[in-house]
């Protein structure tokens, strides 16, 4: 478990749009979207609320694409004939995807870790360190509801599918789910757009631990409901067609 | 337990939809033989190996590796295989993938010697989407060999080799089953299964139609054929001299012999004419098709 663990988070690791695409990234946009929306504000007060929410709404951005980047490679593994083979060597019944479930909840970390230090060092964001961890500690929680999806569309998708599913999905889960601009600023059809999104209410964690209190009930059964019907997905789908099947 | 055959299947049937791929197939291969399934494309080769292999469960049949269930068996370290649809993982380089698995076994094949065995020096280092399609089929070889596994299970392994690369392919598994590895593999080339197997189990839509050692396979496939048209009864021509197998389309007849010669006496003996005679040498294939291709109203009598 442990051999297959580190090759694949080597496999991942190494990739170089995977680490500029959850890291990367996520890093400059945090920066950038505070400058250009908190220029707005006039008072202090009024900028620091931006870095707040910006350096939340990044890190959860983040930490959705490196959990569903992660995850639905299981489509490429499918494809190349490598679970299939990984069934013919000595690897107990569900290994392989145990691995790929913790490949990604453990990718989300760098991702979350780094947005954060940009929000506290560049962009000054005054928060006490305990926020700080539990804001980390609460957004790698809810990631295990995009391990979860991300898992279900790489075991449904082939591998073309799975390769465009990662960039659509990631972008439309930003732009929706208002990690990109403010919930606030959009018109009421697209706040309810945003409301039926698992990436508003996973950013909503955030927003709440940031505003210093524990995330509230609602989000969390929320969340709660999004990582069961995405495993209930994934279970269903890797019973009709498992690993190890031909691709195709 | 080295009584307990090698691969034992009994009963085994595998559909896809309404197709039967293998219908109700008895093999049972001891410890240390090398055989070759042999069969066109869509006998039941492969299901037969992927079923035997576990890697899906046959609508009946029961299936023994090492007189284990095939999970188990393959989770003890008893058995290596290549797949038709096997692969390798992408974004590493081959030396990480062999590592990977050889440390799986508890006993790993010693990583020189296995090098050298797969015909993979000097790979190591490659990345693993770098790699020519014969590479690929020896760094899988070597991924079949990581636990030097008693029993080697491999579907058309040499289909991705050049003529060069198959032999120096077949010359390994030689060596193998001269170390006593049971050796059980698919193929469409009679001449592989010729060359290597101590016995040849030909398939034919599913199910087993000649199981015996190569020479006596290639004796059945050695004979003649002799036709001619035959309008009345064909009753008896199957008790001919020599006669392995009765075909034929409407009036002709196809008979496969062993032994022209006195099929053609005999025949002589008991009709007055027999039109449109013809005595023909078979050629391996055509001897091969033949065992594979009956009409089918022989098959149902069988």
């Amino acid at each position: 478990m442990t051999d297959l663990l580190l090759f694949q988070l080597r496999r991942v690791g190494r990739n170089r749009q995977y680490v500029f695409f959850t890291i990367v990234l996520p890093a400059l946009f945090t920066i950038l979207f505070t400058q250009v929306f908190g220029a707005q504000a006039t008072t202090a007060g009024g900028q620091q609320d931006y870095g707040r929410l910006y350096v939340v709404s990044m890190m959860a951005y983040g930490a959705i694409g490196a959990a569903l980047g992660a995850t639905i490679r299981l489509a490429f593994d499918r494809s190349t004939g490598w679970l299939r083979q990984l069934r013919v060597v000595p690897v107990p019944p569900g290994t392989a995807l145990a691995v790929d479930v913790a490949v990604g909840a453990l990718l989300v970390l760098p991702s979350l870790v780094v947005v954060a230090l940009v929000g506290r060092f560049v962009n000054g964001v005054d928060l006490g360190l305990g926020s700080w961890l539990g804001l980390v500690a609460v957004l790698w929680a809810g990631s295990v509801v995009f391990v979860a999806l991300g898992i279900a569309l790489g075991t449904a998708l082939d591998s073309q599918a799975a390769g465009a599913a990662t960039g659509i999905l990631g972008t439309a889960l930003a732009a929706l789910g208002g990690l990109w601009w403010p919930v606030d600023i959009l018109p009421s059809a697209l706040v309810t757009v945003a409301h039926a999104t698992p990436s508003y209410w996973y950013a909503q964690l955030g927003r709440d631990v940031v505003a210093g209190h524990a995330p509230s009930v609602p989000t969390v059964l929320v969340l709660l409901a999004f990582a069961a019907v995405f495993s209930a997905a994934a279970l269903v789908v890797s019973r009709r067609r498992p690993l190890h099947a031909v691709a195709g | 337990m080295p009584d307990t055959p090698a691969l034992d299947v009994e009963g085994l049937t595998v559909r896809y939809g309404d197709t039967v791929a293998v219908d109700a197939l008895d093999l049972r291969i001891p410890r240390g033989e090398t055989v070759a399934l042999l069969g066109a494309n869509g006998a039941g080769k492969s299901s037969t190996l992927n079923a035997a292999l576990g890697l899906f469960r046959p609508a009946a049949g029961r299936v023994r590796l090492l007189g284990r269930e095939p999970g188990e068996a393959i989770r003890a370290g008893g058995v290596g295989a290549m797949l038709q649809h096997g692969g390798l993982p992408g974004e590493t380089r081959v030396g990480e993938v062999l590592t990977l698995v050889r440390r799986r076994y508890a006993d790993p094949w010693p990583v020189e010697d296995l090098l050298t065995t797969a015909g993979i020096e000097g790979l190591l280092g490659r990345q693993v989407d770098a790699l020519s399609g014969g590479q690929r089929q020896r760094v899988l070889l070597a991924l079949a060999l990581a636990g030097a596994p008693p029993l080697l299970v491999l579907d058309e392994p040499t289909s991705a080799m050049d003529v060069e690369g198959r032999q120096v392919f077949w010359t390994t598994m030689r060596g193998l089953a001269a170390r006593g590895h049971t050796v059980v593999f698919a193929t469409h080339h009679l001449d592989e299964a010729d060359a290597v197997a101590d016995r040849v189990v030909v398939v034919d839509a599913g199910r087993v139609v000649a199981d015996g050692s190569a020479a006596g396979i290639k004796s059945r496939v050695a004979g003649r054929t002799v036709r001619f048209r035959c309008p009345g009864p064909r009753a008896g021509l199957t008790a001919l001299p020599g006669v392995t197998a009765v075909g034929g389309v409407g009036e002709l007849v196809e008979l496969a012999t062993s032994d022209a010669e006195g099929t053609l006496r005999a025949l002589l003996a008991e009709r007055a004419e027999l039109p449109g005679l013809e005595v023909r040498g078979a050629t391996l294939e055509q001897a091969f098709l033949h065992l594979t291709t009956r009409p089918t109203d022989e098959r149902s009598a069988r």
